[in-house]
């Protein structure tokens, strides 16, 4: 066996313009390039960025018909290639995504490596436009396309309440805002105006390129310089401001839908994000609790009480929030509260026992370390570092992890503060 | 132990079965960090009606394969998920129609997490108290599962398409069949299904074959197991056509969903004419209804589909479906212009150019599928059972022909074959 790559280390450099990360490496049968295009939250912006996205992949001027595009893909041997748009904190993340099987393992004369440069730069550089406009018959498609998306939120109840307790939680703080953006800014938006929207983020909005694969460093280069040959000038870093409010006390939103479960999120404040010093202490505090099946939530509210199927806890770090999540039945609501009010007072007052802080040092590494075996964990891994302002190696956040302590995850639980108690629970009963 | 290369996709498979029956596979990966072992047996949710190693016929409650996995987590004095937690693992598993796995990932400690997967499946433990408890989080699971529409949408297709073949049964059961478990039920499975004989250990990531195969020899001579046993399972016969055209359902959606399935004739293939019919059908379904199909975009520009729209085969030797579909905002009309457009292609026949296209992007598609234990790991178990091998699949596909697809278009894309679920809200408003 080779010798196992213990640290994510891309080389890094300037091209056109943009941030390109390149990370050579033999372990995968494929080719990954992930552009990511960084924007403000904002309710200006949101629906635009969203619309944008669906809009890219339609067509680009060589390929100005979708299922000429797509044929494409498919000959490329069924590359695989999305636009779509994430959130880190207060920011939206338009996010290009490209992957091509390496032709070493295909009897396949060409280089697929700069075919794939070549398409991500047909849709930065080569957009389909007439007249100053996107296609104004994709826009439309696209418009129906996205509302029926933001929609069918209410298909996936797990999502559909988290979405809701952030929207409660975060009201007046861009965080607030669905990532696919909103339904009644779609009609004002016309194909002139995204195109221009276009031009403006790719000159001057902050790019990162990724390639990981088995690939040569100046080859990625050339091609890159080559194919995506953006002229940016201006190019901005945004300046984003974590909102973060006082709250005075927790409040309680509580929904009705036609459901068999009631959902219990409660959305707490951890007042630390990932560019802090305690990010490694706040992921053992959110493990002990309710990262994993050893954690307190796990064991007191399913394994104890058999009130649910799953009671896990999960960050947001950039946003610095925790959400606690479990589907329960309604008539169980208080007692469930007060298990888990009960697990975080115990984590306050350091109620956490030797085997806990193992366990969960143990799981939470062996999470770190599976990021190296995924050229996408490894992408977004270092993207958090830079999208944060602190570029972490794996080594010394996995150092961190280790050497936190029952103290420190109690200071953790000193900034922890539940803001809002959602249940999303069925029509019947009282009101 | 046997050695067997796939020079093409530059993968190595190790195994070897051994005298108590387990099949032991090992696909070494380079330079990976991970390791992902999965621990089977041939026994799912399909699995209720059997004889017992006594040879009496019993029929069990709907759900018992799932609530088995289960609680084999639980042991007397420890809990299962906690001693992986100790070394860094991640442990899970899960039941299907077919087949139960136990599974875990990890970046260090294999040996011990290796032991303790093997130890644990092979030392049921069930208790009166403990099999009541868990009926209440099992009830969670069912509940959770009664609330997703995608679910909803999917089991009522196969309640549509059959009639006594119990692939129509949730997997999970429900609140009332759960309610009749005991551990002596638990047991009498267990006892069934549970033999090495009737098993595969896969293991796939960052180990050394020899040593890693050694360990496992080691650790099942120092067990002992009854002979191995003769598997009666007692299926219905099912009946060719579906058992209703159409299932309806009312919950809260964005969209209307719709699904429709077609339910294959012909059964019975086994080894690599299963696989090559599977491959085939795979490859049709994407030339007819793939993203860069014509059918694809006349549906999506009328607005009849959204990008939601997907198809799979499944495919095992004693039942077999085409299902496709997803959000819409008009089932009916859905259902209609598919089947029109199914007729069309018939009259007009598989292009070449779109044949090609649709064979490289599957060659593509699976080699970037390798990029992935979890995949290999999940994916093995189930060729095998079937006698196959995950790494011919490449050869097999090239072996496919345009006619073969042709074939395949006429024989299995008929209107008489198929059945719609459509789940939507009780009240437009919603």
């Amino acid at each position: 066996m080779s010798a196992n790559i213990t640290e994510i280390a891309f080389q890094s450099t300037q091209i056109n313009g943009m941030n390109v990360h390149i990370l050579p490496t033999g372990k995968f049968k494929t080719t990954t390039i992930v552009t990511m295009i960084e924007q403000a939250l904002s309710e200006e912006t949101v629906t635009k960025t969203a619309l944008l996205a669906m809009v890219m992949k339609r067509a680009s001027a060589r390929f100005p018909e979708t299922k000429l595009l797509r044929a494409h893909l498919d000959f490329l041997y069924g590359a695989i290639f999305d636009v779509d748009v994430t959130k880190k904190g207060e920011r939206q993340i338009l996010q290009i995504y490209m992957e091509v099987p390496n032709e070493k393992y295909l009897s396949q004369e060409d280089s697929l490596l700069e075919q794939a440069i070549q398409f991500v730069g047909d849709m930065l550089v080569r957009p389909h436009v007439e007249n100053g406009s996107f296609l104004e018959k994709y826009v439309a498609q696209e418009k129906e396309t996205l509302r029926k998306r933001v929609e069918s939120l209410i298909d996936d109840k797990m999502k559909y309440a988290n979405q809701r307790v952030t929207e409660e939680m975060c009201k007046g703080e861009p965080f607030s805002l669905l990532v696919q953006g909103n339904v009644k800014d779609l009609p004002a938006i016309t194909g002139q105006e995204l195109y221009r929207y276009f031009k403006e983020i790719t000159a001057s909005n902050p790019i990162n390129m990724f390639v990981v694969g088995d690939v040569k460093p100046q080859v990625v280069e050339q091609a890159i310089s080559k194919h995506v040959s953006l002229e940016r000038s201006d190019v901005q870093s945004l300046d984003i401001s974590n909102a973060s409010k006082q709250i005075a006390n927790e409040r309680e939103v509580i929904d009705r839908l036609d459901v068999n479960q009631a959902k219990l999120n409660i959305g707490c404040r951890t007042n630390i994000t990932y560019k802090d010093d305690d990010y490694p202490a706040l992921l053992m505090y959110n493990g002990v609790l309710g990262g994993f099946p050893h954690s307190k939530l796990f064991v007191n509210v399913r394994e104890k009480e058999s009130l649910a199927y799953y009671a896990v806890s999960r960050l947001e770090s950039h946003k610095g929030i925790m959400m606690i999540m479990s589907g329960i039945e309604v008539n169980k609501y208080q007692r469930a509260v007060e298990i888990i009010k009960q697990q975080m007072e115990s984590m306050s007052q350091g109620n956490i026992s030797e085997e806990e802080m193992s366990q969960t040092k143990a799981t939470l590494s062996n999470q770190f370390r599976e990021l190296l075996d995924s050229a996408r964990g490894m992408i977004e891994f270092t993207y958090n570092g830079l999208v944060s302002g602190r570029k972490r190696q794996l080594d010394e956040l996995l150092r961190g992890i280790e050497t936190a302590t029952i103290e420190d995850i109690k200071n953790v639980a000193a900034k922890v503060e539940i803001d809002t108690i959602y249940l999303l629970r069925d029509k019947k009963g009282e009101a | 132990m046997q050695t067997t290369r796939f020079e093409q996709v530059n993968e190595t498979v190790y195994n070897e079965t051994l005298p108590n029956g387990l099949q032991v596979y090992l696909v070494p990966k380079q330079g990976f960090s991970k390791t992902y072992a999965v621990f089977t047996t041939k026994y799912g949710s399909i699995d209720s009606h059997f004889r017992t190693r006594a040879g009496e016929e019993i029929n069990v409650p709907d759900g018992i394969a799932h609530f088995l996995e289960h609680k084999m987590f639980e042991k007397k004095d420890r809990d299962v998920m906690h001693e992986f937690s100790k070394n860094g693992a991640s442990c899970n598993a899960f039941t299907s129609f077919n087949r139960t796995a136990y599974l875990f990932s990890c970046t260090d400690k294999l040996d011990d997490n290796l032991n303790l997967l093997l130890d644990y499946v092979q030392d049921p433990y069930f208790t009166d108290a403990s099999v009541e408890k868990e009926k209440g989080i099992i009830g969670q699971e069912i509940t959770m599962y009664d609330d997703n529409p995608d679910w909803k949408v999917y089991m009522n297709l196969l309640k549509a398409m059959y009639k006594d073949y119990p692939i129509n049964i949730e997997i999970a059961g429900t609140i009332e069949t759960i309610s009749h478990i005991t551990k002596e039920y638990l047991y009498q499975c267990y006892e069934t299904f549970y033999h090495p004989a009737n098993m595969v250990l896969l293991v796939v990531g960052s180990f050394d074959p020899e040593s890693i195969m050694q360990l496992i020899r080691q650790n099942q001579s120092g067990k002992e197991f009854p002979p191995t046993p003769q598997i009666t399972r007692l299926f219905p016969t099912e009946q060719p056509e579906p058992a209703q055209a159409k299932i309806e359902a009312n919950l809260t959606v964005g969209l209307p969903k719709c699904m429709i399935g077609i339910k294959e004739r012909e059964l019975g293939l086994t080894k690599e004419a299963l696989l090559k019919r599977e491959l085939t059908t795979k490859l049709l379904l994407d030339i007819a209804f793939g993203t860069s199909s014509a059918i694809y975009e006349r549906l999506y520009d009328s607005e009849l589909i959204t990008e939601s729209f997907d198809f799979d085969y499944s495919s095992e030797k004693d039942y077999a479906y085409t299902i496709l579909g997803g959000d819409t905002p008009d089932p009916e009309r859905l259902v209609q212009t598919i089947q029109t457009e199914i007729e069309q292609l018939k009259q007009k026949g598989i292009d070449q150019d779109d044949f090609e296209r649709a064979k490289r992007k599957k060659i593509g598609n699976f080699l970037r599928s390798l990029n992935s234990v979890e995949f290999i790991a999940n994916q093995f178990t189930s060729f095998k059972f079937n006698d196959n091998d995950l790494f011919s699949v490449v050869p097999t596909l090239e072996s496919i022909t345009r006619e073969d697809v042709e074939k395949r278009l006429n024989e299995h894309f008929v209107i008489e074959q198929m059945a719609v679920s459509i789940v939507r809200s009780a009240s437009p408003q919603e």
